[in-house]
């Protein structure tokens, strides 16, 4: 229970932190955050700038006018309400923007990892099993090539690929959007089966360029688990190897990689800005880009705050999983996960 | 009755013809005869084991004693054909069932081999600690290797929690206790019930109580006497610590170099050492009434396994090396009845090598026991 507790606190406190920086951040943009506002919007129409500055004021979210403190007051309590602020940008409520956004970008990642962590652990057990074979060498080779490739770089290929290919693979996986145009949204087949067509390749970028890493450590820690004294007792009390493989070697190899499961998701929400932008895929990270190439603060601060969220959330959720897994995580025997 | 069956019927009866440690009277359990365990390595071949015969008597507790890296973990393994890769085997190595055929175990199939390993010869090991799977809890290493051999796991569970209660846990509360919630002697002692509970007839430790304190390795080895008892167990109990085992074992067994150098009771051994490597070895078990700068250690390095010497593997730091020594390796010479040693010189040995701290006329047994508190 003291332990849920630690974990919990340990969020919040993320949490605050993150969006206190955030606010920090924003107060301190140079020049009146207003006013460049203003300037941008009647550049490009012939409105009153006074009307414009009105309106954008009476959507912020605190009175640049006021005290850092009170700013920060009116902010935080908005905040609370799930008050994000407007966008300019998206023509709605950040919080509308984002909450419809946020699932896309889910989405993509939750199929990246899955992926990346189902063909990882095979292969790098598969590997192990066979140190030394061609099998192993040719596809430690493969992993460091391709771990060496940014994914933006693989987006870029799987796009060229997908435009190079014959119509019907081109049907398949869609490089650009996220959703299939002409079919309404809701929990039909042909959606759904759009919407994950949709995110097939910005997945596949996370994933190809991202497995070779996790397979080599999952190679390299089923090796080690390998030469444990509890595979040799198994061994000899007459186990099936495949009990051995899953319960003995497979379950304690997977344990150290649940950090690299916490980064990779920290990684992958990082790069969903630049990724979503090669795909125009309208996830967090599309907003965040617009947001910053529009200087649209109060959309930047929230896709920040809704990233972080995420994080905090994930790692939360990979703290409580490693904990059933690991059963000497709690009494305190080694003390940190990770 | 297969003819692999007939084969090694025949081979057994033929090899206990054979002199060295070997003695055709007792009931034998086991029989190891010129039992080698190589290694290829690029700097050769090393011979990690050499040419070992031995008899294990049916119902004893035998106790093998050497410095670590004499072999005495090889012929733990061999006794299981369980020598890890690369290293290869070879030899004859036979088991007599209490009732049934002699089973040729080096040339046992795959099947064959796994119903008699934990169900005929069982093991403890070194890394008695690391023996449990960290991420399981204690009861199902139980389940799962009673399921693993098809045995009726309702009737196996009680005779685990038998075990249990005999070795003074709760039989609950260490089942339902992942491996990390045990202690040090708890977990030991888990392990030495996993090891009995499909009832095997032969029990191999190796160096079972090393990682624990005095205190508990001496709780343990009062179990597992008592343990004997009940189950008629035969023990082969491998250490490098001879007070510890000689308190013990009926017999013991010293190797030196990969080989065997000295077998015979334990009363014999302790009183009347005749291997002037024994007879060092006694010397240089610690003495804790002695102040400890006369706690002695035996001269010379113990031999490189791929640069063994010739002749006598002992004659570098053995003081009655002679011509013959370094020329010729010693057969066993009888010593007594049941007492033999691979020295040419064993007469001479109680002479060259006096014991220097061992009390010979005291009763062996106590005098070691009182030194070893
Ligand atoms: S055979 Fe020779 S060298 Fe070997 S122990 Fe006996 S006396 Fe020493």
């Amino acid at each position: 229970m003291n332990w849920y507790l630690k974990r919990t606190g340990q969020a919040l406190f993320t949490l605050w932190a993150v969006v206190t920086v955030a606010f920090v951040l924003a107060w301190n943009v140079p020049g009146s955050l207003v006013d460049h506002m203003v300037d941008r919007i009647v550049q490009n129409s012939n409105v009153d700038p006074e009307i414009v500055r009105e309106s954008i004021e009476s959507r912020l979210m605190f009175d640049p006018e006021a005290s850092l403190l009170e700013g920060y007051l009116t902010y935080v309590s908005a905040l609370l309400e799930g008050d994000l602020g407007y966008s300019f940008v998206a023509g709605q409520d950040v919080s509308t923007t984002l909450a419809e956004a946020v699932p896309w970008t889910l989405l993509v990642m939750s199929l990246a990892t899955l992926g990346m962590f189902a063909i990882s652990l095979a292969l790098g057990a598969i590997m192990a099993y066979r140190e030394g074979s061609w099998f192993d060498i040719a596809n430690t080779f493969v992993g460091i090539v391709t771990t060496s490739v940014p994914y933006f770089v693989a987006a870029f290929l799987l796009i060229l690929w997908v435009g190079y290919s014959d119509a019907p693979i081109l049907e398949l996986f869609p490089p650009r959007g996220r959703r299939p145009p002409r079919v309404d949204p809701g929990f039909t087949v042909a959606f759904v089966w759009g919407a994950l067509r949709h995110a097939v390749l910005p997945a596949l970028s996370y994933l190809i360029t991202g497995y070779g890493l996790l397979a080599l450590s999952m190679r390299g820690n089923s090796i080690q688990t390998l030469g444990e004294d509890y595979v040799r007792v198994a061994e000899l009390r007459g186990l099936s190897s495949r009990r051995i493989a899953l319960r003995y070697v497979g379950r304690n190899a997977v344990l150290p990689l649940y950090t690299s499961l916490l980064l990779s998701i920290g990684f992958m929400l990082g790069s969903s800005v630049v990724l979503e932008q090669i795909f125009q895929y309208h996830g967090v990270g599309y907003w965040m880009y617009e947001a910053i190439d529009a200087t649209d603060v109060p959309l930047m601060m929230g896709t920040f705050i809704v990233i972080t969220v995420c994080v905090v959330i994930a790692t939360f959720v990979a703290d409580v999983t490693y904990s059933m897994l690991d059963p000497r995580i709690k009494s305190g025997d080694q003390g940190e996960a990770y | 009755m297969t003819d692999q069956d007939t084969r090694s019927t025949q081979t057994a009866t033929h090899s206990t013809e054979r002199t060295g440690s070997t003695d055709g009277t007792a009931d034998h359990v086991l029989e190891i005869r010129d039992a080698e365990v190589s290694f290829e390595m690029d700097r050769g071949v090393s011979r990690v084991m050499d040419h070992v015969d031995l008899d294990v008597h049916r119902g004893e507790i035998i106790g093998v004693v050497g410095e670590s890296g004499s072999g005495k973990s090889m012929l733990a393994s061999s006794m299981l054909d369980a020598v890890v890769d690369p290293g290869v085997l070879s030899g004859e190595i036979t088991y007599y069932p209490e009732d049934g055929e002699p089973v040729d175990v080096l040339g046992l199939s795959d099947r064959k081999l796994k119903r008699l390993r934990w169900e005929e010869i069982s093991m403890v090991f070194q890394g008695a600690m690391s023996s449990f799977n960290p991420t399981m809890g204690v009861r199902e290493h139980f389940v799962e290797t009673l399921e693993a051999h098809d045995d009726d796991v309702e009737a196996g569970m009680e005779r685990a929690r038998e075990l249990l209660s005999d070795l003074y846990l709760e039989p609950e509360r260490v089942l339902d206790a992942y491996p990390h919630e045990l202690s040090g002697g708890m977990r030991q002692r888990a392990l030495i019930a996993l090891s009995l509970v499909l009832e095997p007839e032969v029990l191999v430790m190796d160096e079972p109580t090393a990682a624990l304190d005095l205190l508990m390795q001496r709780s343990i080895l009062s179990l597992l006497e008592d343990l004997r008892e009940k189950h008629d167990l035969t023990m082969v109990f491998i250490t490098h610590d001879l007070p510890l085992v000689a308190e013990l074992a009926d017999r013991i067994a010293v190797m030196y170099a990969f080989e065997l150098i000295e077998i015979g009771p334990t009363d014999e051994i302790l009183r009347h050492a005749a291997h002037p490597y024994t007879r060092a070895l006694l010397n240089a078990t610690p003495n804790l009434d002695a102040p400890l700068e006369e706690m002695r250690s035996i001269e010379g390095a113990a031999p490189d396994p791929v640069d063994v010497p010739d002749g006598c593997t002992y004659h570098p730091r053995c003081p009655l090396a002679d011509e013959t020594c370094v020329a010729d390796d010693p057969d066993f010479r009888q010593v007594d009845a049941a007492h033999e040693a691979a020295c040419f010189h064993w007469e001479d040995a109680a002479e060259a090598v006096p014991f220097t701290g061992v009390d010979v006329d005291a009763d062996p047994q106590t005098s070691i026991t009182e030194e070893h508190r």
